[in-house]
């Protein structure tokens, strides 16, 4: 397991679940979101957006447009060019960061709402609840570029010719790919040791996505400022909350915390467990179904395997196939008291024919 | 009745190394105002958006205000009472006052941005500020002032009309003119004597409004609703020390016998009016529960405490000993204790207390600021002094004279 | 010495009376205090210093209306004016300070200038009625009236006027107007029109408090559980929301006392339809009379 993998972001799937294409199949009461008792098209009659409950919309980064130019405002009297809005990119990089609904919030199924259509071009207006068209933008992308860099100037994304951005491919816009670091090293003042973490273990061995740990990442949390360096004051909760989901990070303090940088986590080394090819391919909670508990599994099959019997069990799959004398015989007969890792032939035959220097039967 | 005071003009040597000195001041005083009217308040004051009120409207107007009120109290006492043994002191009061108002006239328009639109409160009114209150009634008080000295000038004149050359035709109509105004004013000086004793109460106690809507900007020692009686008991305590103070000083200056007697008399009253004062500015102190600040030592808890212990209760202490009222000196020196008193009483409600938020430094008067406030006190004295040279204001002992035909008591 | 008689005493004190009482009643029918609506339909403007990212151009905009010389707008991308804290004064009437808040690379910006308060200070205390409140919510300052006496400045809970120190002739009191002109044009204040993340609402003032009531509600890890102007000095135009306590960003902290009521009060107390000084010119006169009876029976 000496190969650490480059991620690229393009290639995490996006959340891809069927989802109602009209909006009228929705689990939620119609007066969620309409004040009206029969709302149309052109009398919608909306609330404010319930933010928490809304559905939004739920494509692939792959199918969003690659740039969008926001002029809406080219005809009124303006300080700043229009911006050329890698579109594309920003949503890709979105995955680890809250996904499309950062910007696409309150969007109901079906087709993706322009931002125009709910928030006001111009600032006088009935509705103050929602910011105007200006300031919407505005927000949405100050937030991040201001965290990143406070020399965020106007010009920065106000290009004055931006039509010399190829818009057709706009790859010199992409995001780089991330390298995966293979092992992080905590060193936990409270507990006096060290949290060893294989990231890339994590990803490879056991399955996670990116986004199942990194769910609201700011572009900031790598592209730090040196004046934010010694900011980083996570709560002990916070810290723990990234492993929490599958570790009981209340109780068993041990398992994690150290005395010294430990070496990576290996089924068989560790545990005595060689995971086979069957094995490895299950997810850890197919085996340990206490959530948050590893411990505790004994090494014989019928502990996970209750229901194996003679007539349903095959064994080749184990690598041996019996021959047709072995095929008949009782599990017992071979595997005394249940011990399937060291079999005796001492029931049938005398002290000259022994395992495993004599098969009861063809090895795959 | 054998020995009659009768005011006359003085008549002494006017200069003397004491006036040039003072002269000197009030040049220096002027060439700072020059360069105020030339290049702009900022030029030669401390003041900022923060501090928009200096020593000028705290000492030259507030102070100021509270000084001349010799004034208005020795009117009530001598007029309104009818107290005629305090005749004597009446008329140099009233001169303080003239000159003390006209002085904090000239010292606001000063301190005015646009002084030149000093007279804009006459028909722009707003009848909610304080300061319009007190803008009208000075105003109008000055005018009074100058209706009650006239008196004093039409005696100097009557019969004394001698205009040279072409102006020598006027001389006969001007003559009767004054005689005719010196009759008016005979039969309704009465009219203005009230006039000035309500005017003065009214903007003596309005001026204490002034800082009430400042607020939290100000030290809760000194921010109280009651601020306006605070100033008008004040101001009528320190009435009476500043007749005492001036009259002792005069007839030092001039050479006469102190009047000591009419002093101690009037010295009487000063304790029970500072009694009052006192009374009123602990029991609010009291009721407020301000003396919480008085804990800790910060400039307002001192500021408070020196006002309060040297301007207030030691002056009390020593108008209320005999021995003290008897003495010239002990009078003198308890009556420029309450003087003081009422000096930083002014000072520190106007400067003191005044903290803005926002305030990146704290004021402190600038040179130019402290040489016009300088300046201006000295101008007046020199003004005091010509005066009682000139016109018939400090009573020296006389003969007994049965022709004392005008006087200002419309009596 | 006495040459006046009884008679001639109280016919002169009615007259006298006569003519006071005139006066008195003269100003009660003539409009003696300035302009001051305090209409339902007045503007205000929402602060959310959580939004504002100190752009700066709201002082740009605000000096171009008004004719102040902004100079060039790339020039107010210069963080290190926030160094120091700075005021509105005669060059600017509104500026943004950075305050330190939770994270060191996003200070909170705060946006000061006139908070155009419901029942002005500035309004009461000026002597010539120069201020007045506007229905529409602003507070205005009349060139045309103004002594230069700077006593608005002392009355401002926000420290807001501020003084043309370095002029000899003319000088102004500056502070925002909250675009009187320009409202009545039908268009927004400068500095609302131009703020490029809407940190500024503009509205109407009743609305603004429901806003900004419902933003808390919806976000109350975002901001404190304050608005800064709903009920401060009875209430000002301009309102503020944060994330942290409002006495930290040096905002004063105010009770719900209106700024000039306490002085109100006591003036209108002295001047109760100007009934107290003409009670004392009469007592006064009862006094002088009667002591005068006294001396003259004395004499006699």
């Amino acid at each position: 397991m000496k190969f650490f993998s480059m991620l690229i972001l393009l290639i995490i799937p996006v959340l891809c679940i069927a989802q109602p294409t009209q909006h009228s199949e929705l689990k939620f009461n119609c007066s969620l979101c309409h004040s009206c008792e029969s709302p149309t098209k052109t009398n919608p009659c909306l609330k404010a957006c319930p933010r928490a409950e809304i559905i939004t919309v739920h494509h692939s980064a792959e199918e969003a447009p690659g740039y969008i130019i926001l002029d809406k405002f080219k005809n009124v009297e303006d300080n700043y060019a229009p911006v050329n809005f890698s579109h594309k990119a920003h949503a890709e990089m979105s995955v680890m960061a809250g996904g499309c609904e950062m910007c696409h919030h309150y969007n109901p199924p079906g087709r993706v709402v322009a931002c125009s259509e709910c928030h006001s071009q111009s600032r006088i207006r009935d509705d103050l609840r929602t910011p105007d068209l200006k300031g919407a933008l505005h927000r949405q992308c100050i937030d991040c570029h201001r965290l990143w860099s406070s020399d965020v100037a106007c010009a920065d994304c106000h290009h004055e010719n931006i039509t010399n951005i190829n818009k057709a491919d706009p790859v010199d816009r992409y995001h780089p790919q991330i390298e995966e670091p293979e092992r992080l090293v905590y060193d936990t003042d409270e507990m006096e040791g060290y949290v060893t973490f294989y990231h890339s273990d994590h990803t490879n061995i056991f399955g996670q996505e990116c986004n199942d740990c990194h769910k609201q990442e700011s572009c900031v949390s790598c592209h730090i400022e040196e004046q934010m360096l010694g900011n980083i004051n996570l709560s002990q909760e916070e810290k723990h909350d990234a492993c929490s989901g599958c570790h009981d990070t209340d109780g068993d303090c041990e398992s994690c915390h150290k005395e010294q940088i430990t070496p990576g986590f290996y089924h068989a080394v560790s545990t005595g467990f060689n995971l086979s090819k069957y094995h490895s391919k299950v997810e850890c909670g197919g085996c340990h179904t206490t959530p948050k508990v590893f411990k505790g599994l004994s090494g014989s099959c019928a502990a996970c395997h209750k229901n194996w019997s003679l007539e349903n069990f095959e064994h080749s799959i184990t690598g041996l196939s019996l021959d047709e004398n072995h095929s008949e015989n009782d599990c017992e007969d071979c595997h005394v008291e249940n011990d399937y890792k060291n079999p005796t032939c001492d029931n049938c035959h005398d002290e000259e024919i022994f395992y495993p220097d004599f098969l009861p039967g063809i090895m795959k | 009745m054998e020995l009659l005071h009768e005011a006359l003009p003085l008549k002494k040597k006017y200069f003397t190394p004491g006036v040039v000195v003072l002269l000197i001041l009030a040049i220096v005083g002027m060439a700072f105002l020059l360069a105020r009217f030339v290049f702009g308040l900022g030029a030669i004051t401390n003041l900022d958006n923060q501090h928009p009120w200096g020593i000028w409207i705290g000492i030259d107007v507030a102070a100021g205000v509270a000084l001349a009120a010799g004034g208005f109290t020795t009117a009530a006492l001598g007029h309104i009472m009818h107290r005629d043994k305090y005749e004597t002191i009446i008329r140099p009061a009233l001169l303080t006052a003239m000159l003390g108002y006209t002085f904090v006239a000239l010292s606001v328009a000063v301190d005015l941005g646009r002084w030149y639109s000093i007279w804009h409160p006459l028909i722009f009114w707003n009848g909610n500020s304080a300061l319009f209150e007190v803008g009208i009634c000075v105003m109008t008080y000055v005018t009074v002032l100058y209706i009650e000295f006239l008196p004093i000038v039409t005696k100097k004149f009557i019969g004394n009309v001698r205009l040279k050359g072409f102006l020598a035709k006027l001389n006969k109509p001007l003559d009767s003119l004054l005689r005719t105004l010196d009759r008016g004013l005979n039969k309704t000086m009465f009219v203005f004597i009230i006039a000035g004793v309500v005017l003065s109460c009214l903007h003596q106690s309005s001026l204490g409004t002034l800082m009430v809507i400042a607020g939290s900007k100000m030290h809760p020692l000194w921010q109280t609703p009651v601020l306006p009686l605070l100033f008008l008991l004040s101001a009528i305590s320190v009435g009476f020390p500043m007749v005492i103070m001036e009259s002792t000083l005069a007839s030092r200056s001039f050479g006469l016998k102190p009047e000591t007697e009419v002093l101690s008399s009037l010295g009487t009253i000063v304790g029970p009016l500072l009694g009052i004062y006192l009374a009123f500015k602990i029991g609010d102190m009291f009721i407020r529960e301000t003396f919480y600040y008085l804990t800790e030592v910060t400039t307002a808890s001192v500021m408070f405490s020196v006002e309060i212990i040297f301007g207030v209760v030691l002056p009390l202490r020593l108008f209320l000993t005999k021995s003290v009222l008897k003495s010239p000196q002990g009078l003198f020196i308890a009556s420029l204790l309450v003087i003081f008193g009422v000096l930083l009483n002014r000072i520190n409600n106007f400067l003191v207390a005044y903290n803005p938020p926002y305030a990146t430094s704290s004021y402190f008067p600038s040179v130019g600021e402290i040489a016009v406030t300088v300046g201006f006190i000295c101008l007046e004295i020199l003004l005091y002094r010509w005066f009682v040279n000139y016109f018939p204001i400090v009573s020296v002992p006389s003969k007994p004279a049965n022709n004392v035909k005008y006087s200002v008591t419309g009596a | 010495m006495a040459t006046q008689n009884r008679r001639d005493f109280l016919k002169t004190v009615s007259s006298i009376g006569i003519v006071t009482a005139g006066v008195a009643a003269t100003p009660t029918k003539l409009k003696a205090d300035p302009e001051n609506i305090l209409s339902n339909e007045r503007n205000g403007v929402l602060v959310d210093t959580t939004v504002c990212i100190g752009c700066r151009r709201c002082e740009w905009a605000c000096k171009k209306s008004h004719d102040m010389q902004p100079g060039s707008i790339d020039d107010y991308d210069d963080k290190s004016i926030f160094d120091i804290k700075r005021r509105p004064d005669h060059t600017t009437h509104t500026v943004i300070n950075a305050y330190k808040g939770n994270s060191i690379s996003k200070p909170i910006m705060l946006k000061a200038q006139c908070m155009h308060c419901d029942k002005p200070a500035c309004v009461s205390a000026c002597i010539v009625g120069a201020f007045s409140k506007k229905e529409n919510g602003s507070v205005v300052w009349d060139e045309s009236k103004c002594i230069g006496c700077r006593y608005c400045m002392v009355a401002c809970p926000f420290q807001i006027p501020a003084f043309d120190y370095h002029k000899a002739i003319e000088p102004d009191i500056h502070k925002c107007d909250f675009c009187a002109e320009r409202k009545g044009n039908g268009k927004l204040p400068a500095c609302v029109e131009i703020c490029p993340v809407e940190a500024l609402t503009f509205g109407n003032r009743a609305d603004l408090v429901t806003l900004a009531k419902d933003r808390i509600k919806k976000n109350p890890k975002r901001y404190v559980d304050h608005i800064y102007g709903e009920t401060e000095v009875g209430g000002t135009s301009w309102m503020y929301l944060s994330s942290v306590d409002f006495a930290t960003l040096d905002f004063p902290v105010l009770s719900a006392d209106t700024a000039p009521g306490v002085s109100e009060s006591i003036q209108h107390g002295i001047f109760a339809y100007f009934i107290p000084p003409i009670a004392l010119y009469a007592l006064l006169g009862g006094i002088m009379y009667i002591s005068k009876q006294k001396s003259n029976k004395e004499e006699e």
